[in-house]
């Protein structure tokens, strides 16, 4: 071996060594367990531009991301980047002190919409606690070739929609894919559904100020739209459960899906062929405006306990730039909450215009769920009898309003 | 009976027979539904969801294995259960020997005091437990499981054990005191070996729950390091649910294990089972 | 100093014998069954304790709306789970164990048979049927379709009326193994003889299984009724897997082990509700009143029956 072999042998390792002490690894722990492989991506270039931070993503089960999470941080371990829920979820966790305060620390914040930043601000001190991450739309999804193949239109009247429906029917598949079983899809239902019927943005600022609360009839009757749509769910739907939903739309069971913008990425993974649409409840007459629910899936935040807080300001600062919002986009088909990021496809496209001129913020998720028995809960479970019969929209309305009002000041 | 002509005893074999066939049958198809169904590709599921698959490739089987670190998962169990089995041992049975074979101001109160704990599932003390396990940084360790099962059978392992002890004869701790042994040599070498069936019971007993347990990895195991077959093939589960085929190979791999040895050993199993049910 | 040395040599080996069981014992699980107590009669916040507050805890369990219709729900389902599990287990597990005592050609096959499903971990019971009691494509309605009985297929772990029912029967399914064979191990220990005097004195198979058989099987069941009670008490997995943690739809399936879960740790479905630690120690006590009361009643009992023959 000659000697400038060996030396260079030396020098390598002398080079390894030196990264390797310089070497900072963050741990980053989420529920996106469908995600991974992008999260992957998105790390790679993180670490590109940033040698000495390395990144390991861990996802947890969504069910069980709260309780995991929730324990580890109040233990002082958990880990140095925390994916965060929106809303109630994080905010508990800010008010505890187990998160950094993110602004005046991350300047990209400042560009961001002050409703989208709701989902990660601590409502005590104002503050803002995570990079919000993406955007999801709550609405009706519809296969497009089948409706081509049928020649149906988007409807624009409530009456046009049950036509549609009636259309799919005859034709032998299920009109929308929707059943009952999981209690939280019962709220995506009204999420797609409802804000039309309760006259969105109006409404949820009156409720959210106390000025008037769920026995407003403009909520009964936006129920009572999800009720009269069970003629067109899927066959004994109270026993249909969130995946068998999506194998239903998927392969071209059913031609309408209420769902979240969120779909369309796991749509694109279990058959990339299909081709999907999407569109607001219509009201009665096409004069009236519709509406959809749109929310903040949740943040980027950083644990308090971190003692890597310098590399994980700047994977934190990363998470908030516009080259990352666009990868985010594009990898996942999802709406990323990062200001001036353009969806390519033409699906996400018509999402994100629809969420500008029509969106609302998603009633239960963003305004009810800061105490138990959250509006969810109640949501969830209430609508779940009364779609399955066993309970009237009228008794729905009265415990809702009665369990949320026990934690509600707006209602006491 | 005896009045009874042989052509209605027949009938009344042939009965018995059936009840009992349609009966296996009805805990046995599920069973063979499943296995059957993690050889068939997802397609396969839904086109022909009964017939017999039409390959036998090990496919899902691997995918699995490699995707949800099953070898991983099956090594936690293997390690968690057989250390829990071997402390209880270490634990319960000279606690056993103690309270059967002599007596001490304590004993009726030390023997309630264990005794006690066999009614009362561990479950219900959970949230000091949990807050337990964080402050004695055992979280996602697998001693927090270990020392959890070890606990939780000690109750019925003291009892059944000293049921054994108790009938063992008087003469031979007399015999191993004329030759000099102490009363820690006794319990060793001549007491503990002749209770072998009653360490077995107690080993029989606890594994199955233990190596089945949800409950407790679910609470302490965070990170995939530690994770058990139960909890790992729960998220395997709930993140595939929508590849059947991947879903019922984890289902088949994961029950595998115990099917395996309850198939090799049915007769010990079952007789371990119902000799700790019976004395119990 | 003397008399600690021989107090050693008297006892020292006893000390070495019991302490490891009892430390492990008392810290791992006396110590948090007892400390759950303590839990209950205080103000939590999160995971931190605040201000002691006497029994509000158990009123707001019991009287306070939406807990108290949680509670006295959960406790009729878990009621019924171990009524049904156990007229199941004591009619057609006791009958089965009873014919499988002749010990017939093919009887350890049928024996092995109805066992093998206990060694399934309940979670791969809880998913291998929710798959076959699917509505859309699940085998049970498959099958219904192919012999003519569509008509059959329900959603049944999707109606209020059925999930529960349905659930227990999955239990059952996963369960009846066991008493089966405590049951056989129990007849076949009856001595030849007593059935022998029985056929002699010219009774029907009925007559010797109810006058012979059922009384000596009197403590076995009553022991076996007793850890099904306790076990249906505490049952968790199936309802957790098969209808989340709020024992959808609606409550239909919650039990106390689910309610107390939800209430401590949150629901995990409906994302980030802060669990309630001295609300869910209130429950966890009061199941722990229940079973413990029962039992223990139910031990004395059995010891009371078994000492009259």
């Amino acid at each position: 071996m000659s000697r400038t072999v060996r030396a260079l042998i030396v020098s390598l390792v002398f080079a390894f060594a030196a990264s390797a002490l310089a070497q900072t690894t963050l741990s980053f722990w989420s529920w996106r367990t469908e995600d991974v492989a992008a999260y992957e991506k998105f790390i790679a270039a993180f670490h590109a531009d940033n040698p000495d931070i390395d990144v390991t993503f861990t996802p947890y089960l969504n069910t069980e991301y709260n309780t995991i999470l929730s324990t580890a941080l109040q233990g002082g371990g958990g880990p140095d980047i925390v994916h965060l829920r929106a809303y109630g979820g994080m905010e508990s966790l800010a008010q505890a002190g187990l998160l950094v305060r993110l602004d005046g620390q991350v300047a990209a914040l400042e560009g961001f919409d002050p409703g989208v930043l709701l989902g990660a601000t601590n409502r005590a001190d104002g503050g803002v606690y995570g990079v919000p991450f993406a955007l999801q739309t709550v609405q009706v999804l519809y296969n497009v070739d089948m409706f081509e193949r049928l020649g149906l239109e988007e409807p624009t009247t409530w009456a046009e929609l049950l036509a549609v429906g009636d259309a799919l029917k005859a034709s032998g598949v299920y009109a929308f894919a929707n059943g009952t079983k999981d209690g939280w899809t019962n709220e995506t239902l009204f999420g797609a559904v409802g804000p039309t019927f309760y006259g969105g943005t109006p409404f949820f600022q009156e409720i959210t100020a106390g000025e008037t609360d769920f026995t407003d009839p403009r909520f009964a009757a936006a129920l009572e739209r999800m009720v009269a749509l069970r003629p067109y769910l899927a066959d004994n739907y109270t026993g249909v459960g969130y995946t068998d939903m999506q194998t239903l739309f998927a392969f071209e069971q059913a031609g309408m899906f209420a769902a979240g913008s969120y779909e369309l990425g796991n749509m694109a993974q279990l058959n990339p062929d299909l081709r999907i649409g999407s569109f607001a409840v219509p009201a009665d007459d096409a004069a009236t405006p519709s509406a959809i629910s749109f929310y903040v899936d949740g943040s980027y935040g950083i644990n308090a306990n971190s003692p890597h807080q310098e590399a994980a300001l700047r994977f934190i600062e990363f998470l908030a730039s516009q080259e990352f919002g666009q990868m985010f986009t594009d990898e996942l088909q999802q709406i990323s909450a990062v200001p001036g990021t353009q969806p390519t496809s033409e699906a996400l496209a018509g999402m994100v215009e629809m969420m500008n001129e029509q969106g609302t913020p998603y009633l239960m998720l963003t305004a009810f769920r800061f105490g138990q028995p959250s509006g969810s809960t109640l949501l969830q479970n209430e609508m779940q009898a009364v779609m399955a019969g066993d309970k009237t929209v009228a008794d729905a309305v009265t415990n809702i309003q009665r369990g949320v009002a026990e934690w509600f000041e707006g209602f006491q | 009976m005896a009045a009874s002509s042989p052509a209605s005893r027949l009938a009344a074999r042939v009965a018995i027979y059936l009840v009992l066939g349609v009966l296996a049958a009805v805990f046995l198809y599920p069973v063979a539904l499943m296995i059957l169904t993690a050889f068939k590709p997802t397609p396969e599921i839904f086109r022909n969801p009964f017939g017999l698959p039409e390959s036998w490739g090990l496919d899902g089987f691997l995918e699995v294995w490699r995707r949800a670190k099953f070898g991983l998962y099956l090594r936690n169990s293997l390690l968690i259960t057989g250390a829990s089995a071997l402390l209880l041992l270490a634990t319960a049975a000279p606690a056993a020997y103690a309270l059967a074979r002599y007596s001490f101001r304590l004993r009726g109160v030390l023997f309630l005091f264990f005794l006690a704990g066999i009614m009362i599932p561990i479950r219900l003390g959970i949230l000091p437990l949990y807050l337990l396990m964080r402050d004695l940084n055992l979280l996602d360790t697998p001693f927090s499981l270990i020392l959890t099962y070890t606990a939780s059978g000690m109750p019925m392992s003291v009892f059944l054990l000293s049921v054994f002890f108790r009938n063992l004869p008087r003469e031979l701790e007399d015999a191993a005191r004329i030759d000099g042994c102490t009363e820690t040599q006794t319990f060793w070498r001549i007491m503990l070996p002749l209770v072998r069936p009653g360490l077995a019971t107690v080993v029989i007993v606890n594994v199955v729950p233990w190596w089945n347990d949800f409950f407790f990895p679910l609470l302490f195991i965070q990170t995939d390091t530690w994770k058990t077959i139960p909890l790992g093939m729960q998220i395997f589960f709930g993140q595939h649910l929508v590849n059947w085929s991947l879903v019922f190979s984890g289902m088949v791999l994961a029950s595998l294990p115990l099917l395996i040895i309850y198939l090799l050993m049915s007769r010990q199993f079952i007789a371990g089972l119902t000799a700790g049910a019976v004395k119990g | 100093m003397r008399d600690v040395r021989s107090w050693w040599g008297k006892h020292g080996h006893l000390v070495l014998f019991l302490t490891p069981a009892l430390v492990i014992y008392g810290m791992f699980m006396a110590y948090p069954l007892i400390s759950s107590l303590t839990y209950s009669v205080y103000e939590w916040d999160g995971y931190l304790r605040r201000g002691f507050n006497g029994l509000d805890n158990f009123v707001t369990v019991l009287t306070r709306w939406p807990y108290n219709e949680r509670f006295w729900g959960a406790i009729s389902h878990n009621a019924l789970f171990f009524v049904l599990t156990f007229a199941i287990q004591t009619t057609l597990g006791l009958f089965v164990a009873v014919l499988l005592a002749r010990k017939w050609r093919g009887f350890a096959f049928f024996q092995a048979a109805y066992f093998l499903p206990h060694t399934l971990s309940l979670v791969v019971v809880g998913f291998l049927w929710r798959m076959l009691l699917n509505p859309t494509w699940g085998a049970v309605g498959q099958g219904l379709r192919r012999v003519g009985l569509g008509d059959w297929v329900q959603p049944w772990l999707g109606q209020s009326d059925t999930a529960l029912v349905t659930i227990i029967l999955v239990n059952a399914w996963a369960w009846l193994g066991f008493p089966i064979l405590v049951y056989l191990a129990a007849v076949q220990a009856i001595p030849r003889e007593f059935h022998e005097a029985a056929v002699v004195d010219g009774a029907s198979p009925w007559q010797d299984f109810r006058h012979v058989t059922l009384p000596l099987l009197l403590p076995t069941i009553a022991m076996v009724t007793i850890l099904t009670f306790i076990w249906d008490f505490n049952a968790f997995e199936l309802v957790f897997v098969m209808q989340g943690a709020s024992g959808s739809p609606s409550y239909a399936t919650d039990l106390l082990a689910t309610f107390f879960y939800r209430t401590a740790f949150g629901d995990p479905t409906t994302g980030g509700e802060p669990g309630q630690i001295g609300i869910a120690a209130a429950i966890g006590v009061l199941m722990l009143i229940i079973i413990g009361f029962v039992s223990a009643f139910g031990v004395r009992f059995t010891q009371r029956s078994q000492t009259e023959y």
